[in-house]
């Protein structure tokens, strides 16, 4: 059976420009799935082509085995990177119509919206016109728009931009509630703490094509595995099983090579005389990872700076 | 779900549009300003009436002299005006205040003025010395022809009714082309009115950030063509709105308002030309319409449609440069041009049809390239509203569109 969301050498040209080259990958109904890459990559492209916004230039973009239409949106929840609503109209409004369009009946989508509104702390704002509100509230009315009529798909462009700490939290928790209540989540994001902490498996995109695509523990793989952050006086000595990736005053961090057992390490340094204070072995972190793969596309800013 | 959606966006476009204080502003500015005018007009009409009045019956001495003879003792009693000897004693009369005015009714007063000396009364009053003098010749005529029918046909332009014959059939004349003219003051006004108000259907949605938001629920073509339906129905609206005063005004103060009695029993509606007149109408409005919302999802900001909408309100008059050919000699080359080229269709058929110069083969020919155009242009706006509206801050070049479209 077909994952919800299938993509198949998908490819996207604008003009002499190739945006997307041979992109495939799948979203598994009910899994949160993080799809990452630098600005310009091709996230947002490939999103508006899954969703019938731009037309692909080659491949196969389905969501529930088909291509997508409007008339299936009923059960998409979409916030778009662009984002907005109608500005001059009253809150409750938008949100009615918007109800309305995915196919809540006009008193059921009324109420729906009043409850969210007294979920999200902006009970009295109901009838108040849209661009009254902060940008903070009115990036909740989008979420409260986008996740009408418990969406069976949830895809998110830059959630939490725009939100103070407080309600980036909020935002967190009724996502964890949509993903609870069945939905299956996208995320499109820069917040890699975000999709340690919520997805499933991700995707790397870069330059167009999937640089890593699986669950975070095989792309923590993938990219060093695992990393011994060590607290320590002395000398560390040279190994096989290991390469220093850090070293700072009485602080280094280590990655280890594949499959050693950290044990072994501990006991090389002791072997070596290094006194040991702190031993934490961790994965790699996403952000780490993020910096790898494409820390290359400021080489030539960089250069430029320091005179090269 | 679609035929559902189109529901939701015309009572959601309609509703915001009418619930805002701004349109209400501007759809009454109008009839305001109408409305006062007319009040304007009943107070300085009744006031002109009775200041008329006043002066043609004003109380001051007067002197006068006639080389004429027309003047009748009665109506120098009337005014209580009595016979001097000459002209220079008129004159001096009134320079020593002894008489107020002194009329000097030449030898014939049809062709030569009647020259009036008096005390100045202030550039105001002094005009019941002209009034006066007025009445007392037409006084003097009235008894003069001693019929009150030949007065009357003297005094007014008789009724003359002309029946024209095109072959066997009766002609309709000037009442037969009042109806359908009427469609092309409506097409004018709504133009005028709701331009603006079309580019922004879709530049809104834009500028707002609404684009993909409405696209992953709506089709395109719903969302368009709510925007058109609802723009006839804001067009139907505010045509109404304007009539209102318009009616209140002929139907309870004709008289105050000096308004020409039309007699509507005369007017002739030609089913054909009516349902022509009717049709340009539609096609005419649907085309400017679809236009302008294609503009809207092609221009970034409202600023940079402005220019467009410059462009289509000349080309609604463009047809006006040539009015003069349109109605002597509706067959040639230039006026035929501007009956068929779309843009300026919708006027001039209008015109000739409602001269009655537009053949019905012609009008279908209109009506058909009007809709066929219209049509082309809602797919061309939605395909630029789908693919070029998220192009939000530069215009959407029309090329790529149409490739995309093919490709």
């Amino acid at each position: 059976m077909e994952a919800l969301v299938h993509i198949d050498s998908f490819r996207m040209v604008f003009g002499d420009n190739t945006v997307i080259s041979d992109l495939s990958f799948d979203v598994r109904r009910g899994e949160t799935f993080g799809f990452l890459g630098s600005n310009g990559s091709g996230k947002t492209t490939t999103v508006r082509a899954l969703l019938g916004i731009y037309r692909p230039t080659a491949g196969i973009l389905h969501i529930n085995g088909k291509p997508f239409s409007p008339e299936d949106g009923s059960r998409l929840g979409y916030l778009p990177e662009e984002r907005g609503l109608y500005k001059k109209e009253p809150v409750i409004e938008i949100m009615t119509y918007f109800g309305r369009l995915k196919g809540m009946g006009r008193a059921a989508a009324k109420a729906w919206s009043l409850n969210y509104l007294e979920r999200v702390a902006l009970a009295g704002k109901a009838k108040i016109q849209l661009d009254k509100l902060s940008g903070g509230q009115q990036q909740k009315i989008q979420l409260g728009v986008t996740i009408m009529n418990d969406p069976e798909l949830l895809i998110l462009d830059e959630p939490t931009k725009g939100f103070d700490p407080v309600n980036r939290r909020l935002l967190m928790d009724i996502i964890a509630d949509q993903k609870k209540a069945g939905a299956t989540v996208v995320m499109i994001t820069h917040q890699m703490e975000e999709v340690e902490r919520l997805c499933d498996r991700v995707l790397l995109l870069k330059n167009g094509t999937a640089e890593a695509y699986g669950t975070i523990d095989e792309v923590q793989n993938r990219y060093g595995g695992r990393i011994v952050r060590l607290k320590y006086s002395g000398r560390i000595p040279k190994s096989p099983h290991y390469s220093v990736t850090l070293e700072e005053n009485n602080y280094a961090e280590l990655t280890l090579a594949e499959e050693i057992d950290e044990a072994l390490i501990l006991r090389e340094l002791f072997d070596a005389g290094v006194k040991v204070r702190g031993f934490t072995v961790t994965k790699v972190s996403l952000d780490d990872i993020f910096l790898e793969v494409y820390g290359d596309q400021n080489v030539a800013y960089h250069r430029e700076m320091a005179g090269v | 779900m679609a035929q559902h959606n189109l529901g939701t966006v015309i009572s959601f476009e309609f509703f915001r549009t009418i619930t805002r204080r701004r349109f209400w502003l501007g759809t009454l500015a109008f009839p305001a300003a109408i409305a006062v005018i007319l009040v304007l007009t009943v107070i300085s009409n009744i006031t002109t009436n009775s200041t008329a009045d006043a002066q043609k019956s004003a109380q001051f001495s007067i002197a006068y002299t006639d080389d004429s003879g027309l003047i009748t003792d009665q109506a120098a009693a009337m005014f209580g005006a009595h016979l001097v000897s000459d002209r220079q004693q008129g004159i001096d009369g009134v320079k020593e205040g002894t008489t107020d005015a002194y009329f000097a009714f030449p030898a014939d007063t049809a062709t030569e003025t009647v020259q009036v000396y008096a005390a100045d009364q202030g550039i105001f009053e002094n005009g019941k010395y002209s009034a006066v003098a007025q009445e007392m010749i037409s006084q003097s005529v009235l008894q003069k022809i001693g019929s009150s029918q030949l007065a009357t046909m003297a005094q007014h332009a008789a009724t003359i009714n002309v029946t024209t014959f095109q072959g066997a059939t009766e002609a309709g004349g000037l009442n037969s082309a009042i109806a359908p003219l009427l469609f092309m003051l409506v097409f004018y006004g709504l133009i005028m009115l709701l331009a603006g108000q079309m580019v922004n259907s879709t530049l809104e949605e834009k500028e707002n950030r609404v684009t993909e938001m409405i696209l992953t629920t709506l089709k395109p073509t719903t969302l368009i063509t709510g925007k058109v339906i609802t723009l006839f129905m804001i067009g139907l609206l505010q045509a109404l709105v304007f009539a209102l005063p318009v009616v209140i005004g002929y139907v309870f103060f004709r008289d105050a308002l000096n308004l020409p009695a039309l007699d509507l029993s005369h007017l002739e509606f030609d089913p054909v030309r009516m349902i022509a007149g009717f049709l340009i109408l539609l096609g005419g409005f649907s085309l400017y319409t679809t236009t302008l919302v294609a503009v809207g999802a092609a221009m970034p900001t409202a600023k940079e449609a402005g220019s467009f909408i410059g462009v289509m309100m000349a080309l609604i008059f463009v047809p006006f440069y040539v009015v003069g050919l349109v109605v002597s000699d509706p067959h040639a080359v230039i006026v035929e041009i501007f009956t068929y080229f779309p843009f300026t269709a919708p006027t001039t058929a209008l015109l000739r049809n409602g001269l009655g110069t537009l053949g019905i083969i012609e009008s279908i020919i209109v009506i058909a390239i009007l809709f066929i155009c219209a049509a082309a242009m809602l797919r061309l706006a939605v395909s630029l509203f789908q693919y070029g509206s998220i192009s939000y801050t530069k215009k959407v070049p029309l090329r790529s569109i149409l490739s995309r479209k093919g490709g």
